[in-house]
Parts: C-alpha cells; structure tokens; sequence
C-alpha cells in the first residue's frame, strides 16, 4: 500500500531564486524505513517538510508538482489535517517543547487536546506513546529538565500519539550524543517494526546503512537515487554529492572486498564481517 | 526546572478552591472597598485576605510583596500627611514637619485598599498553578493562543535567560570582559545582543512549527487532559461574593 506519493514536487522559498526542490518524484510504501542523505543544502529538510505540510503551508513560496501523503494532497490540506496522517520530529529537542506544560504526560497530552481527543482516548494514547519510547518512568518530570535523548524520544512520544501513519524525522540526533542517538534509532526502528512508514534525513551513514530499507540521495534539491543502503553506498560517485559512506563500506572498498554473490560493497559492520570473512574487533 | 511563577505548592483548602472562584474574590475586593468606601469595611476585607494567605500557608512567601508595597504606600502616608488639600487638624509635629489627620486618615484608607487588593492577587498567585488559571479561562472561552502565550512565558524566559548565561560563559572564555566598571559591562553587553536575539527568533521560528504539527490551529473544539478542578465550595463561594457585592451595591444606593 503505497503510503506517499510525490509527483514532479518543484519547491522554491520565498526571497531565493533557486529552486530548493527540484523535480522530485518518488513512492514510499507502508511500513518502510526510508533514509533521506545529502551533503548540506541538499534539501533534506525542505523535502521533509513538503511531506507534513509546512512546505507550503507555513514556508510560502512558489509549489509546483504535487504530494500525496496517505491520499490526502499536502496543498490542498492543512497542517492539522496533515498532522493525522504525517508527523515530523526536528533536529532541535528543546524547541520542540511547548513550554507550556509541566509535565511529560501534559507535553505528550498537547496535539491530543488541540485535536479534540476524548480524554479516555487521548489516555490511551499517551501511555502507548510513552511506552514505545520507553519514557514511562519520566512521566512525572518537566520536559526541560529531560537529557538530550530523553527530550528528542518525548518529541517523537508526542507526534507518535497523535496516531500518524507516516512519521517524519528531520537529523533527530544531530544533536545528541552517541547514547541518545541510538536511543533515537532503536525507538524509531520499533516504531518501524509496528507498521509506521517512517522517513528520515539523517548524517550518520552508519546508522542510515544499518536502519533504512532504502535510501533517497538528494543533491541541489534534485534525486539523483533512490535503493537499497547497498547499492547506494557501492555508488563510485558519491564524494561529488558530499556523502561519506559508511566506515565498513570505505574498508572493503579499499580492500576490493563485494558482498557474496552481488556487486555490492558491504555497508554494515555483519556484512562485512561475513564478507571478510573473519572476525573484526 | 527554574521557574518564574510564585505558586506555592501547599496542602489547603485555598489551594483546592478554583482559579475561577479566587478571580471572583479578587473582583469582590476590589468593588467592595469602592462601593462602600469606609475605613471599617476597607479594613474587613483587607483581614479577610490576610487570614486567607495565612490559611494558605502561603503568608511567609506574600511579606516581600507586601513590604515592597508598604515602601511604595510610605510615600503615599507622608505626602497625604503633609499636603492632602482639606488638611486641617494637626495630629502630630516632628520638627517642621506638621502631619494632619486627615490626610493621615486618607493615607491609611489608600493603605488598606492596596492591601486589599494585593492580598487578593496573593491569593491568586500564590495557590494556583499558572497552568490551571489560563486553562480554566481556556474554557470559558480565551482564546487558547492568548492563553499559550502567556503560559509559556513561565517556563521560556528561564530557559532563555539560561542560554544567554551559555553564551555569556562562552564569550568569556574566550577572554571577554564582562565584569568591572559599567562601561566594561555595557560594552559586553552588546555582543551579547546578536546570538541572543538572533538565536530566539531561531527558536521561536522553530517551536511555531513544531506547534502546528501538533494541531495548534486545528479546527474545532479543543479537549482537556486534566479535569477540571472544581470544589463544592466553588458555586456557593462565587454567588455568595456576587451577592455580596451586589448587596453593597444596593445599600450604597439606598443610603
């Protein structure tokens, strides 16, 4: 079941004359993992933001194409009709706080209140929510008082109550150290698992090669790919798009090392493992 | 997590009462005084918010506000005291300085009302969550975008005031001087400026976003997570406050 659908999305901000977006055309199915990567300015942000809405709803300027996001036309609804259908979690955990709620339960209660949830629902909601993302244990405490990986996993909490099929990370661990980010990872991975068609712009090739079904390589806002981690980071070309592959991909690249039977460079620290054919420490 | 709000966290009936009903009282202790504008009813309301905070368990945190006040009303006394028009019995003489009783009695009456007054806010301030005030009026028809503004404002100005304290730390340790004489001081004041504000509007622009996905400018009626709080006292106190001020307001037309 195809989940998104964007067709020929051309997206320009105001004040700018380039084109941010540039002719992208994909289809993301229901329950996949999809890694969004590109050197900076590549787009990454004002894709995920065409996705939810924000582009063009908040951001204005000139929209060309259209997007499809769980049937619904992104220009055609608004943001709040979006929010049910698709959210975004952003880079920044502290912005992404109210800051007018006291507690993790209230932060977590807000989307639900301002779309009209009943509160046995809007409960049920908060505590699922809570225990996908293992938060349960910080219900009681400020939002502002939470660590890095605590605040970002609330902020995924949040948009996760709201019941959207499609969540939209925008580098959720740009910011985080190592333990929050795979915090992150792991929280979004189960959310995957559970069926949600999760989408992400994420730095960290490691991570993207080790979580993602597939991998959307964005350059000067246009596609220049869209497959598998595998055949993405076994590409000769990447360097000119500003992308490092993953550290194990470099190795047996250097090393002429391919994945059995394919003619793909091993992207995860287990697939190179079995194509090296011995253990690495 | 600092915070600028002056609840006070106490186990009372006061704290148990309302927002609502504690705006009731403060209106009550306004229009009171005004329709009936002698000392003794100016005084009774002024012991009624005083026993109050002290029911409250929240007296101790009201004395500051209260002593800022009184420096304020000093002023009031001996300019009353002194120079009130009509004044004309003498009632005390400190050197040149002729105190008259009139505009000494002018001055306590003036004293007693802000009392009052400021008694009744305390009672607000002191024994209700911020929250609970704007959500209370959040159902009662304000607008839930007035009500975010000025609920936010009690967790983000902290949080801004500690991230400027960051980046003050940071200009420093890169040699800035930010202490000594005033000049010294507004001159690190200024660079300041830029990653402060610049880094606000960031934010600001930030959280609007992260609002609207979370259904900020959905449309339709909004849900509460929270019950509302309500006593049973709630009903009978607001219409015997109402009563009374009505009561006042008769008798003053009466006599």
């Amino acid at each position: 079941m195809t989940k998104i659908i964007a067709d020929n999305l051309k997206y320009k901000y105001p004040l700018s004359d380039k084109l941010a977006l540039d002719n992208i055309s994909f289809k993301v199915e229901k329950g996949e993992f999809i890694g969004i990567i590109g050197a900076n300015k590549a787009g990454k942000s004002t894709l995920c933001q065409a996705l939810t809405g924000l582009v063009p709803h908040f951001y204005k300027g000139a929209y060309g194409g259209k997007v499809f996001v769980d049937g619904l036309e992104v220009k055609e609804h608004s943001i709040a009709e979006i929010s049910l259908k698709a959210g975004i979690v952003f880079q920044n955990p502290f912005t992404q706080m109210t800051g007018s709620k006291m507690t993790v339960y209230e932060e977590i209660a807000f989307g639900l209140e301002n779309l009209g949830i009943a509160r046995e629902e809007m409960q049920k909601q908060i505590d699922h929510a809570m225990e996908l993302m293992d938060i349960a244990s910080l219900k009681e405490r400020n939002p502002f008082d939470l660590s890095g990986g605590q605040m970002q996993r609330l902020a995924i909490a949040s948009i996760i109550a709201m019941n959207p099929e499609i969540i939209v990370l925008d580098e959720p661990t740009s910011q985080l150290d190592p333990e929050g980010s795979e915090e992150v990872f792991l929280a979004v991975q189960l959310l995957s698992r559970q069926g949600v068609t999760v989408i992400m712009a994420e730095h960290k090739m490691e991570k993207v090669a080790k979580y993602c079904d597939r991998i959307l390589l964005l350059y000067n806002g246009e596609i220049i790919d869209f497959d598998t981690p595998g055949k993405i980071f076994s590409r000769d070309d990447l360097k000119q798009y500003g992308v490092v592959p993953p550290i194990f991909t470099s190795v047996c690249r250097e090393l002429g090392v391919k994945k059995s039977g394919t003619d793909e460079y091993p992207v995860t620290l287990e697939e190179a493992r079995a194509a090296l054919g011995r253990k690495v420490k | 997590m600092k915070q600028i709000s002056l609840y006070a966290d106490r186990n009372s009936f006061v704290h148990d009462l309302d927002p609502i009903s504690k705006l009731y009282y403060i209106l009550f202790s306004i229009l009171v005084p005004v329709i009936l504008p002698s000392i003794s009813v100016t005084l009774i309301c002024s012991f009624l918010s005083i026993i109050l905070l002290l029911l409250a368990k929240v007296f101790k945190k009201a004395l500051p506000v209260f002593l800022l006040v009184f420096i304020v009303l000093i002023t009031v006394v001996i300019i009353q005291g002194l120079f009130r028009p009509g004044n004309e019995t003498i009632f005390l003489k400190i050197g040149p300085a002729v105190f008259y009783k009139e505009g000494l009695l002018y001055a306590l009456k003036v004293t007693l009302r802000v009392t009052d007054i400021v008694g009744a806010f305390l009672i607000l301030v002191l024994t209700t969550k911020p929250s609970d005030l704007v959500e209370s009026l959040v159902r009662r028809g304000l607008s839930p975008r007035i009500g975010y503004v000025v609920i936010s404002v009690f967790q983000i100005i902290p949080e801004m005031t500690s991230t400027m304290s960051t980046i003050m730390d940071a200009q420093r340790a890169r040699g800035l001087e930010t202490e000594g004489n005033l000049i010294t001081r507004i001159k690190a004041f200024i660079p300041l400026l830029g990653p402060v504000v610049l880094g606000s509007l960031v934010n600001t622009k930030e959280r609007a976003m992260a609002l609207e996905v979370r259904g900020f400018n959905a449309q339709g009626n909004k849900t509460f997570l929270n019950e509302e709080k309500t006593s049973v006292l709630s009903k009978p106190i607001q219409l015997g406050l109402l009563l009374i001020v009505v009561m006042a307001f008769v008798w003053r037309l009466l006599t």
